[in-house]
């Protein structure tokens, strides 16, 4: 059932992709390893990097989620240093009803939008609100450092 | 030899002007002697008086040594030939070692003295005392050595016990070397120097003078201060009670001594220790202890307190009265007559001693007249004439207030009920002479200086004279006042309310909307505006229970015609859906209050429960005589005597013509009930030996019908002493034999109920929701109780009722998730999202009784308990309403009652499989402990396995011995460690096995498995069995069998832990422990163990309902535009297929993997899913493991604990929240740190937290209720406490969460009070969301 799924999404996804992101398995013989590049939204700090993620199917998938994390370091209060992302369709408000597409689309505009509230990362968080330009100067600067290689 | 030595000593002795060293060198050639020389040669050898006029001179002139040998001498003589202390005693010895002791010029000689005196003190203590020994023993305490401390004290102790009278002001002068030592640090002089006051509070009983002596000594002080500040909670079980007693005996006659502890705070002190023994499990003993010495302190007040000023208040009262309202809970729930009858004296007292105004404000804090009534509802003569008593005064304080109270509370109807009765009782009693069996009377237990020993000190007349009495001041009242009192407004709402909600009992509530609605909002007034104020009395009196489970329940239909399938259909869905709406509105917080409405209801229930406390006779063999300490609780008893049982004549009945008679004595049982014994006299009386049937025999005792559900004994013991509550049974009953005769029964009564239940269960199966499947439902549905029950009791509709409520709230998700699903279906939520349930059940014990419990916990306490003597109440109450007994209490009660049910077992197995000669064969796999002698031995067995290949091995030795009676110990081959210590281990050994990834066992097993990865299954959400496909019996190489094999090894772990009281170190999930119990699963548990999936599933569920109602309403208004995607999304396009979910090789139907889900075959889908996850999936497995432990015990016996307490019992407490380790894995950031006092207020609180607050905030902080294995220490990441920045008052901010980090927000609140109280806030709030989050 997983794999009818997820081969079903890949399909959708090459028949219809989205303008900043793109996804698809490390290799064709485990369909459940997927890499995706999302690139980083023009209104933010991360504008004109190219970020890594890696998409973990779980074998009753589409029930459970997938789980998804950065490769590419982001400074970001809902990312931290392993890439883990704090994200609510990625946890308890998932639903089958979601795609991979859609929650990369969450995802661009997670970094758009970041929600230092409910922060993964408690530094970055007081930063971003504290010190709004401060936190876009060193987002952008980790933009430039680690996603544009 | 010995005699020429002595000779020597003699003479070297007797040259008195011989030189000191000399007489010493004699001495000790005299000591060595005497230690060494035979008894009888000494007596010959020996001229006692002689030594005996010579020593003391030594002792009192003496330099050097000559003192010390001297002493020594006296000592050893004394201790060889104990007769020879009156000798000593004669001539003086004992006031030469007193002067000696005083004089303390020298340790040594002091030690030596103490020795003598101590071997003198024993034979003549009396002597001793009067030449003021026992002060001087303790005048050198500190300076001694540990053993010689100990001596002094046990001087002491032979000293002051039992002293004449006349010698008390002697004993006396120890009291204040005794009162310092209660500062002692070492808990045995602690022990021995409380005793020895206790003992001379003994001695000084009555006599006042000698009292206030014993105060001077600030003994009061001294105890206080070993109590106070929390000191009562750190001191041991024997300390505790000797400083109670002690308080007691020294309240009791000395009025200064009961003024300075008023003065020291003892109330507040009593209300600490009160609350916190009576919600303990083993603090009945503590508590009767508490209540014994709040009688004594008000004792001397009402004596003394004769002023019959009503002006001026005892300023002690005022500090009593804060305990009032303990007192009447302590009483209400009180099992034993002598606690309760000591509280209704207190409250006399205090009664006694306040103002009038005082008084009115005590009613309405304490409810002094609810306590009356509930107290005269009590069958104990004495109680109720002291609580008449107390309503008289009450009545000549404030007539008007104290009128209208009582009629509001029901202490008015009470007395008038008690005339009655005792009007009856004694035109009854001119008819016939006293029953031989008479009440056991009180007055000696109370009033020990009470010499009468003729009766009662309350005569006959008294009751009903004091009754008509306060009858007859309240005529004077109704001639004064007309108005109508609030009391009839109110009782008639209630009836009302019911009587309406009766009426619509039988009417179809679904389809008449105005009604509905209207039913609802009276029932929501009634609930939150009525309820609350009014009277336990008005609630009883109005019948609510019965109404309220003939509405709830199916009680009502049960009267109409049942034969109509179709009918019965609608009737249950009427019937759940009554349910539904009652329980919304019985848990939603109404505004403004913090109480459930559900609370208030059960608190009513149980108040009126406790006043039927007739209905639950605790029965004991001998009064006054408990056998078991109440904190005890034995897990394997050693029958040492033969069993108890009567001797009954069974005999034919005179009209009975079939049956021939019977001609012996059969020696019956304590546990027997009419059916066994029928089993063994049938073959014998029956002359043709075709009749079949249940009951086939009819047995009767003096013309009285046995009933069947109570053993032949309980019948007796309560027939014999009819009219009693609690029964004690006099020692000639067990000689007596009995006549029983037996007939036939010839009411063929079918039982009616069983066809109804089978046409139940027919459509049960029908109706296409799971809800009503539980056992709960059924008994529901049924309309009564299970059982054999009395219904005409009058427990019997509060217990139904308890029974339904207990029910709703514990079903309260299920029923309400259904609510929500069916308000979807019929379009009144419109979103997916929005199906949660807002509502939250109260907690479980809320619904316990204490007065049952402790009822429960008396009778447990009886010798004959684990014989049979088992009153039916209790094993009913077990069965049917375990929820109204502590947990504790109930434990106790299967541990009793297991093992007996365990050795029935064994008896009854022919010795088949494992014979003696087969174990002998295998020598090398068990040993018999070789020590025949050792008591444990005979009741533990020892069993080797293997730690290589631990499972199998642990399999191998459970399939042969799982079932064996004794205690199961393992010993690992190749290891020297036996005993607890690898028992243990071997236990949580065997359970970490058990959860190994890659064995098949459970969920998640297959999930993220990459290949060979070693390590335990992680279960957030506790363990279930994972589903098996019935066609592929292998899977990635792991075999069915094999699985199968190992939930066989979890059952036998299980049923063992249980047995022996092991502890097992596995997260089993709340609902695979709901199967363990026999209850029936359903798709609303699927969330408990896998909220995705569950979550998911019930979205479905949702939406299967909703297309099947848009086609049943489209025939009449056709409506294609319903939204009937998921989430906006086609079911087609989630790409489901008909496999199970992480499992593509298990086909929900056969060529399922090709089937895909739509909105046609969503139903299917969901039921298959729900089936092969709850049922067939796991079926072999459940089967397996329930079989297992059958072998052991009766699996079905467990039913009286539910999931939790299963946990707790299989699992123990665990550690991971030990105190020690809560700091060293919790992280402090952004503001606090370990020393910030928010903090430090947060980690007591985290201490304190019971079980179930712990899983609640474990759910809150990380979102699964269970800690991985290892507890706190590996949790990733670590749980971290932040300061949360406030902007408003901090103290009206929450705490919040991340559970992504496990971070939790911790405002700095002002007290560590306010953060409890929003830390349970917040929990509570986040339990409700607990199945969906």
């Amino acid at each position: 059932m997983a794999l009818r799924r997820i081969v079903k999404e890949l399909k959708d996804l090459q028949r219809d992709p989205p303008t900043s992101c793109s996804a698809g398995p490390v290799s064709s013989n485990d369909m459940f390893h997927w890499q995706a590049t999302i690139m980083g939204p023009s209104d933010s700090p991360y504008s004109g990097g190219v970020f890594l993620v890696t998409i973990h199917f779980p074998p009753d998938y589409p029930f459970k989620p997938p789980k998804v994390a950065f490769k590419t370091k982001v400074f970001h209060p809902n990312i931290n240093s392993n890439g883990n992302i704090c994200l609510d369709i990625l946890k308890d408000q998932w639903s089958p009803a979601l795609t991979i597409s859609k929650v990369l689309l969450s995802i661009c505009s997670l970094l758009t939008d970041p929600n230092p509230d409910d922060p993964l990362v408690p530094e970055i968080a007081h930063m971003c609100k504290a010190d709004r330009t401060r936190y876009e100067s060193t987002a952008r600067g980790w933009t430039h450092k680690y996603a544009m290689g | 030899m010995a005699a020429e030595v002595l000779r020597y000593v003699q003479a070297a002795l007797a040259d008195e002007a011989g030189c000191a060293d000399a007489h010493a060198a004699a001495l000790a050639t005299l000591c060595d002697a005497l230690a060494f020389t035979h008894p009888d040669v000494l007596l010959a050898a020996v001229d006692v008086a002689y030594f005996a006029a010579r020593l003391p001179a030594f002792l009192a002139a003496g330099q050097n040594d000559l003192p010390v040998f001297a002493a020594r001498a006296i000592a050893e003589a004394v201790d060889i030939l104990p007769q020879w202390a009156a000798v000593f005693l004669q001539h003086g010895a004992v006031e030469a070692l007193r002067d000696r002791l005083l004089a303390a010029d020298n340790i040594e000689l002091a030690e030596e003295c103490l020795r003598a005196l101590d071997e003198i003190s024993q034979e003549c203590p009396d002597e001793c005392l009067r030449l003021g020994v026992a002060a001087a023993a303790l005048h050198l305490f500190d300076f001694l050595s540990a053993s010689k401390q100990k001596m002094a004290l046990k001087i002491v102790t032979q000293l002051v016990q039992e002293c004449d009278d006349a010698d008390v002001p002697k004993a006396m002068e120890a009291a204040p070397a005794l009162c310092n030592l209660l500062q002692s640090s070492d808990n045995s002089i602690l022990g021995s120097a409380l005793s020895c006051l206790g003992m001379l509070a003994a001695d000084a009983h009555g006599k006042a003078e000698h009292m206030d002596r014993l105060c001077e000594s600030k003994v009061v002080d001294t105890a206080m201060g070993l109590l106070d500040k929390d000191g009562w909670k750190i001191l041991d079980d024997d300390t505790l009670p000797g400083i109670l007693a002690l308080l007691k005996h020294i309240a009791s006659v000395s009025e200064k001594a009961v003024n300075s502890l008023f003065d020291l705070g003892v109330c507040d002190l009593l209300k600490q220790m009160i609350t916190c023994y009576s919600c303990s499990p083993s603090g009945s003993d503590k508590l009767e202890m508490l209540v014994e010495l709040l009688y004594q302190l008000m004792q001397p007040l009402g004596t003394s307190g004769q002023m019959n000023d009503t002006t001026e208040q005892n300023a002690h009262v005022d500090q009593l009265a804060s305990i009032v309202t303990l007192i009447t809970q302590v009483a209400k729930c009180g099992a034993l007559s002598s606690v309760c009858y000591r509280c209704v004296v207190v409250i006399g007292n205090i009664v006694e001693l306040s103002t009038p105004t005082f008084l009115v404000g005590l009613q309405k804090t304490a409810n002094l007249s609810s306590f009356l009534t509930c107290m005269l509802a009590r069958k104990n003569r004495h109680i109720v004439f002291q609580t008449l008593e107390v309503s008289k005064t009450l009545l000549k304080k404030h007539h008007q207030f104290f009128f209208e109270s009582f009629t509001k509370e029901g202490v008015k109807h009470a007395i008038g009920t008690i005339q009655a009765q005792e009007k009856n009782r004694n035109s009854s009693e001119r008819l016939k002479r006293k029953n031989n069996t008479q009440e056991w009377c009180m007055c000696f237990d109370l009033d020990l200086d009470s010499s009468s020993t003729d009766g009662c000190k309350i005569e006959n007349n008294a009751i009903l004279n004091l009754a008509e009495e306060i009858k007859k001041s309240f005529v004077v009242v109704k001639a004064n006042k007309k108005s109508p009192h609030r009391f009839g407004c109110v009782i008639k709402f209630v009836r009302d309310f019911f009587a309406r909600l009766n009426r619509h009992a039988l009417t179809v509530l679904t389809q008449d909307p105005d009604l509905c609605k209207e039913l609802s909002d009276i029932s929501r007034k009634f609930l939150s505006d009525e309820l609350p104020s009014t009277s336990t009395f008005a609630f009883a009196k109005s019948g609510s229970a019965k109404y309220l489970v003939d509405y709830l329940s199916n009680r009502a239909y049960l009267k109409s015609n049942l034969n109509n399938c179709e009918d019965l259909t609608e009737q249950l869905k009427e019937v759940q859906h009554r349910l539904q709406k009652f329980t919304h509105l019985a848990l939603k917080v109404s505004n403004g209050s913090s109480v459930k409405p559900l609370g208030i209801l059960v608190d009513k229930l149980l108040d009126a429960l406790h006043m039927s406390y007739e209905s639950f006779p605790v029965i004991l063999s001998d009064h006054g005589q408990r056998t078991r300490e109440s904190t005890m609780i034995p897990l394997r008893h050693s029958r040492t005597q033969e069993s108890e049982s009567l001797d009954i004549k069974f005999v034919k009945a005179r009209r009975e013509k079939v049956l021939r008679s019977y001609g012996g004595v059969l020696p019956v049982s304590l546990s027997s009930k009419p059916g066994e014994m029928e089993a063994i006299l049938w073959p014998v009386i029956c002359s043709k030996g075709n009749a079949q049937g249940s009951s086939r025999l009819m047995f009767s005792y003096k013309g009285t019908k046995l009933q069947p559900s109570a053993t032949i004994f309980e019948s007796l013991v309560r027939l014999m002493n009819a009219g009693q509550s609690d029964i004690v049974i006099d020692s000639s009953f067990w000689d007596e034999e009995y006549r029983i005769s037996y007939n036939r029964n010839k009411s063929e009564n079918i039982p009616s109920t069983s066809s109804c239940n089978t046409r139940l269960f027919a459509v049960q199966e029908k109706l296409e929701q799971s809800i009503v499947k539980d056992p709960f439902f059924c008994s529901l549905f049924l309309g009564k109780l299970p059982g054999d029950v009395d219904e005409s009791d009058p427990s019997y509709d509060l217990l139904f009722t308890l029974k339904v409520l207990e029910g709703l709230n514990r079903f309260s998700y299920q029923l309400s998730m259904d609510q929500q699903i069916c308000k979807f279906a019929e379009g009144y939520l419109q979103n997916l999202d929005d199906l949660k349930v807002t509502i939250s059940p109260i907690p479980q014990h809320q619904f316990m009784s204490n007065l049952l419990t402790n009822k429960l916990e008396l009778q447990m306490q009886e010798r004959l308990f684990e014989d049979g003597l088992v009153p039916s109440w209790c094993v009913y109450l077990a069965e049917t309403c375990p929820f109204l007994l502590s947990f504790s209490a109930r434990w106790k009660y299967f541990c009793l009652t297991v093992h007996r049910s365990f050795m029935g077992d064994e008896t009854s197995i022919p010795d088949g499989s494992s014979t003696p000669d087969e174990e002998s064969a295998a020598p090398d796999e068990e040993e018999e402990e070789s020590d025949a002698q050792n008591e444990a031995s005979k009741k533990t067995r020892k069993h080797k396995v293997t730690r290589d290949n631990i499972l199998e091995s642990a399999a191998s030795m459970m399939t042969k011995h799982g079932s064996s009676t004794k205690t199961i110990e393992v010993v690992f081959v190749g290891e020297v460690g036996t005993g607890r210590g690898p028992t243990f281990e071997f236990y949580s050994t065997v359970s970490h096995e058990l959860q190994r990834l890659g064995i098949g066992m459970w969920r998640g097993d297959n999930n993220a498995r990459k290949a060979g990865e070693a390590g335990f299954v992680r279960s957030s959400f506790g363990l279930f069995p994972q589903p098996w496909s019935s066609v592929g019996t292998s899977t990635r190489g792991i075999e069915l069998s094999d699985v199968v094999k190992k939930f066989k090894l979890l059952g036998h772990v299980v049923a063992r832990a249980l047995l022996d009281g092991r502890i097992l170190d596995i997260p089993l999930s709340k609902a695979f422990y709901k199967i363990m119990l026999g209850q029936e699963l359903d798709i609303y548990d699927i969330p408990s163990f896998d909220p995705e999936l569950g979550k998911t599933v019930l979205e479905f569920q949702a939406l299967v309902k909703r297309k099947k109602f848009l086609e049943k309403s489209s025939e009449k208004t056709p409506n294609r535009n319903a939204d009937l995607s998921y989430k906006n999304v086609r079911l087609e396009d989630l790409c489901l297929d008909f496999t199970l979910p992480g499992n593509p090789d298990y086909e929900l139907v056969p060529g399922g993997s090709e089937k895909i889900v739509t909105l046609e075959n969503l139903e299917e889908y969901v039921n298959l899913i729900v089936d092969a996850t709850l049922k067939s999936g796991i079926v072999k497995q459940v089967e397996a493991f329930k079989s297992a432990v059958n072998e052991v015990f009766a699996l079905k016996t467990l039913r009286m604990f539910d999931e939790e307490e299963m946990e707790r019992i299989l699992c123990g407490e665990q550690d991971s929240w030990a105190s020690s380790k809560l700091e060293d894995h919790i992280e402090f950031e952004h503001g606090y740190d370990a020393s910030s006092p928010p903090i430090k207020s947060f980690l007591e609180i985290l201490r304190e937290f019971e079980r179930e607050d712990q899983r609640a905030f474990l759910q809150f902080t990380t979102g699964a209720p269970q800690l991985p294995l290892g507890g706190l220490a590996s949790l990733d990441p670590k749980l971290t406490v932040v300061r949360k920045q406030c902007d408003g008052n901090i103290d009206n901010e929450l705490p919040s969460v991340n559970t992504c980090r496990h971070f939790i927000k911790l405002p700095p609140y002002s007290s560590k009070e306010i953060m409890l109280m929003k830390l349970k806030y917040a929990l509570a709030e986040g339990l409700g969301s607990f199945h969906l989050s």
